[in-house]
């Protein structure tokens, strides 16, 4: 333990040493009797001062993740997905258990699990089925359920079909989407289920369509005529389309949508269907695809294959297909990797295909399951299904820069009033000095929330955000103009300043060019802490409400409506990280101004 | 010591009329027509020229005819005999609905003020007396923690850790639902709900201060009349308490004051989040309601404390040290 400990110590006082660039330790008593200059020895104290100068590494560190990061995590504003709402941070969502493996029959991904069979008909669950405190797919798993060959997975609840044709459900029962109505066993035995958002269908073998759950969101009807020839149904969002068995593409809805308006080729010659969220598309036999509905995120972009298609598969916004050479192809929004085909996976003989939200399980003729598509979130997602990570590094650079920009404009205006104040004295100072007090007494909190109140709420968003830097610069100057003002005091009665009076300099050039010069040190400290004070300030003001306004990130407005015990106890992640690297940011920063005093103020050091 | 406290006294109205300049200018450039929103609710109901008539004598109400000073005038000379207007919310003058929440908020503040300066000088003073020791070096960890991690953090950790997991308080509120007891009863109740906030407000306030007091401590006992004290054979706890607590007390003092208003702005931000009925939350409320009569009332109360924290700091400051009342 004590071995580790001077290691690290060598290291550190290394890394020191590097730092600072006095690297010749070794220096003969002469050269140690030379002349340092102020500065120089200020690196030096400061760079031996072990908590000073982990802090402002931990602090470079974090500012390096914020300023990189949004390169690789682009924001997007509008962005939000309900499927993926409160997932828990982790990559499990492929992760399928070992029973699974050689021996998967089929296949099902919902919104946050996935649900599949093995070959001996045990249903197995994965992903994050803990949907809320009292729904639990995976514990929930109806027993006695006989060998089951067929899942299918929805939004929040899943059905399983055994080889006797029974049905059952679990999950959320809400809307009574995973109770089974006896209708379903009255026109002959079920061979397809399907689920969707808050809705289940089953399908017969004399080709009656059965469907329960909300029907006031999703749009679904089955006219007469179309009972007694359906052979497979799917869900959109919002919607169910069918397959007949003369291969045929039928809208199963009441209301004039994008998907009613079937593309006519699709009339005869249908092998398979599938859909998305907002897109449906049919499969012909010479495997031409055919995609029609609400297409945004490049859902008709087929590409080209050297096989023919034989079977169709969809995620939330993608599809995936199968061609006759064993060859996988996949299609649509890539935003979340889910078409990212593996390239070594037309070899390995795919026999079957499951894509479902963001996940895709290709699986051979002999169960062995290949996945790609969307692992999981690093840091989990909030309330809107966004990626925490993606906030938290955008959210830091709006925080920095935020409290960055209101330092310089504090620090400039305190070093005019005070260099001011100080230099001439007399009734300037006077006045400088009660103005000074009047700023100072203003409740700064309260008084923020006015300025961003009133004036923020009629200007375009850039410019709320330059009114917030504003504010807090304006306000929080005086501390630093006293500071400076004390200081210039001290400074104008040497003798460099009479020098330079003698000489005729001008009075601005002697406060501003000589004076000020002297006393940047005690300017660099204090705003080093006002620094942290202004990203405080920010993320409080933001928290309330009264700051940068969502959905923009900040730190501090990442943490808004979190205080209540539902997001605290369930959803952790959605707050421990933004709080977490808000502290350490602004531990360090105040790490940092301290050692940095610590280094100008000899006699502070002794403390 | 009169003249003095007069001249503070009169530097402190002077600078409160400042204030309340500033923010009645700021509530004054407030876009849209105050008349037409008092107004707008009748349109239905009346033809247009009765509308207008009524629009008018709304303005007239209002006083909105005329130029901003002369409101201002008006406005100050109702103030100063406390009628603060009222509030479009609560259809209710701003004095009635402001005087529970105020109490509310005096209470808190003025009890975590006090817990805390109860922790923090024995604490500051235990640190620098045994400077460098492992305590203190612990407590200047735990310090910079303190006063780095801003107050709705702490205050999520805290419900997190006893609200949620341990079940010790509740998560808010300022008592339980329909609660019937009085007196004594009332009171543990009462407790019971504050606790968390109060213990929130104190921890979030003991890191600054409990650093201020030991480095204005670690100075005095650096000088010479210690040394002598110490050498005239006298107790350790007299050299502390006696000789170098009263001249580390000067500095101190001066810091109170930006402590005391940190603290209320620490309970605006509690408030909100523990749902406490108190002038933070009413702020907030007034300021996304547009209630502006409420929260110019709100926000003149708490350039009050503010000024009231100024004078009693300057007060305290001409009783510890004799030198600035006789400079002054």
């Amino acid at each position: 333990m004590s071995k580790q400990k001077k290691e690290k110590k060598s290291f550190l006082s290394l890394l020191v040493r590097n730092l600072v660039g006095n690297k010749n330790k070794n220096i003969s008593i002469l050269e140690e009797e030379q002349m340092q200059s102020p500065f120089r020895t200020v690196l030096k104290n400061f760079g031996h001062n072990k908590i000073a100068m982990t802090g402002l590494i931990v602090f470079l560190l974090i500012f390096a993740f914020v300023i990189i990061g949004p390169f690789f995590y682009h924001l997007d504003l509008s962005y939000s997905e309900t499927s993926q709402i409160n997932m828990a941070p982790g990559f499990k969502q492929m992760k399928m258990p070992s029973a699974l493996n050689n021996n998967a029959a089929y296949i099902s991904q919902g919104a946050t699990f996935a649900v599949g069979v093995s070959n001996d008909g045990e249903v197995y669950v994965w992903g994050q089925p803990k949907i809320s405190t009292t729904i639990n797919m995976k514990k929930q798993i109806p027993e006695n359920m006989g060998k089951v060959t067929m899942v299918a997975a929805g939004y929040d609840h899943a059905l399983a079909l055994n080889e006797d044709g029974e049905v059952f459900g679990w999950g959320n029962d809400r809307l009574k989407q995973s109770t089974i109505p006896h209708e379903v066993y009255a026109y002959g035995k079920v061979v397809q289920i399907a689920a969707g958002y808050q809705i289940s269908a089953a399908v017969t073998e004399d080709g009656y369509v059965v469907f329960w759950g909300n029907e006031s969101v999703n749009d679904v009807r089955v006219k007469k005529l179309q009972q007694g020839k359906i052979e497979k149904v799917a869900f959109t969002a919002d919607a169910m389309i069918g397959l007949t068995y003369d291969g045929e593409v039928l809208y199963l809805g009441k209301q004039e949508t994008a998907y009613k308006n079937v593309p006519e080729t699709l009339a005869s010659g249908v092998v398979d269907i599938a859909a998305t969220a907002s897109t449906c598309a049919g499969l012909l036999e010479d495997g031409t695809v055919v995609v029609w509905g609400n297409i945004t995120k490049g859902e008709n972009m087929v590409p080209e294959t050297t096989g023919k298609i034989t079977s169709l598969s969809a995620g939330r916004y993608h599809y995936s297909a199968l061609t006759d050479a064993g060859e996988v192809v996949a299609w649509g929004a890539d935003d979340l990797g889910q078409i990212d085909v593996p390239s070594s996976l037309s070899k390995k003989g795919i026999t079957a295909l499951y894509s479902g939200y963001y996940q895709n399980y290709a699986v051979t003729d002999e169960g062995k399951v290949y996945t790609w598509g969307l692992k999981g979130y690093l840091l989990g997602t909030d309330g809107l299904g966004r990626d925490i990570m993606t906030r938290l590094v955008n959210g830091g650079k709006m925080t920095m820069t935020i409290g960055a920009v209101s330092v310089i404009i504090s620090t400039i205006i305190g070093i005019i009033v005070g260099g001011i104040s100080g230099f001439f004295g007399g009734k300037i100072d006077m006045l400088l000095q009660r103005f000074t007090e009047i700023v100072s007494a203003l409740p700064f909190l309260p008084f923020a929330m006015i300025l961003s109140s009133i004036v923020g709420n009629s200007i375009p968003e850039t410019q709320r955000i330059m009114l917030i830097m504003v504010v807090l610069g304006v306000l929080s100057w005086p501390g630093l103009s006293r500071l400076v003002r004390a200081q210039v005091l001290a400074e104008r009665e040497k003798e460099f300043v009479t020098a330079a009076r003698a000489m005729g300099v001008k009075k601005n050039m002697i406060i501003f060019k000589h004076i000020i010069p002297n006393v940047v040190s005690t300017i660099i400290v204090s705003a080093t802490l006002d620094f942290a004070t202004c990203m405080l300030t920010e993320s409080t003001l933001s928290y309330l409400g009264f700051g940068v306004a969502l959905p923009r990130p900040t730190w501090g407005n990442m943490l808004t409506g979190s205080n209540n015990s539902v997001i605290i106890q369930n959803y952790w992640w959605q707050w421990v990280f933004a709080a977490v690297i808000l502290s350490i940011c602004v531990i360090c920063i105040n790490c940092v101004g301290d050692g940095l005093r610590d280094a100008i103020d000899p006699k502070s050091n002794e403390r | 010591m009169a003249k003095y406290i007069a001249k503070r006294l009169g530097y402190i109205v002077f600078v409160f009329f400042i204030i309340s300049m500033i923010i009645f200018g700021l509530y004054s450039a407030v876009p849209g027509d105050r008349a037409l929103l008092k107004v707008s609710a009748q349109r239905d109901k009346l033809t247009e020229e009765q509308f207008q008539m009524s629009y008018q004598r709304a303005r007239a109400e209002l006083g909105l005819d005329d130029p901003v000073p002369i409101r201002y005038l008006k406005w100050m000379k109702n103030i100063l005999t406390l009628d603060f207007g009222t509030s479009s919310t609560y259809k209710q003058p701003v004095i009635d609905v402001v005087k529970t929440p105020m109490k509310n908020t005096i209470f808190i503040n003025i009890f975590a003020t006090i817990l805390a300066l109860a922790i923090t000088i024995p604490l500051g003073i235990r640190c620098a007396v045994k400077k460098y020791s492992k305590f203190d070096n612990a407590v200047q960890v735990v310090t910079i923690v303190g006063y780095s991690v801003p107050t709705f953090i702490i205050a999520l950790v805290f419900i997190f850790l006893f609200a949620v997991k341990l079940k010790w308080f509740p998560v808010s509120g300022m008592n339980t639902p329909n609660f019937q007891g009085t007196g004594f009863a009332f009171f543990l109740d009462r407790m019971k709900y504050l606790a968390l906030p109060l213990l929130v407000m104190t921890v979030g306030s003991l890191g600054g201060m409990t650093r201020y007091v030991r480095v204005a401590m670690i100075d005095a006992l650096r000088m010479d009349y210690v040394r002598t004290a110490r050498a005239k054979g006298l107790k350790e706890k007299t050299v502390i308490y006696s000789h170098a607590w009263r001249n580390a007390l000067l500095p101190v003092i001066t810091l109170i004051i930006g402590w005391f208003l940190s603290i209320f702005s620490g309970s605006l931000i509690l408030e909100s989040m523990f749902a406490l009925n108190g002038m933070g939350k009413l702020y907030i409320k007034a300021l996304s309601d547009m209630d502006y009569d409420l929260a110019m009332a709100i926000n003149l109360f708490y350039v009050v404390v503010s000024l009231v924290g100024n004078l009693i700091v300057d007060l305290s400051y001409g009783i510890v040290d004799p030198r600035i009342r006789i400079n002054k």
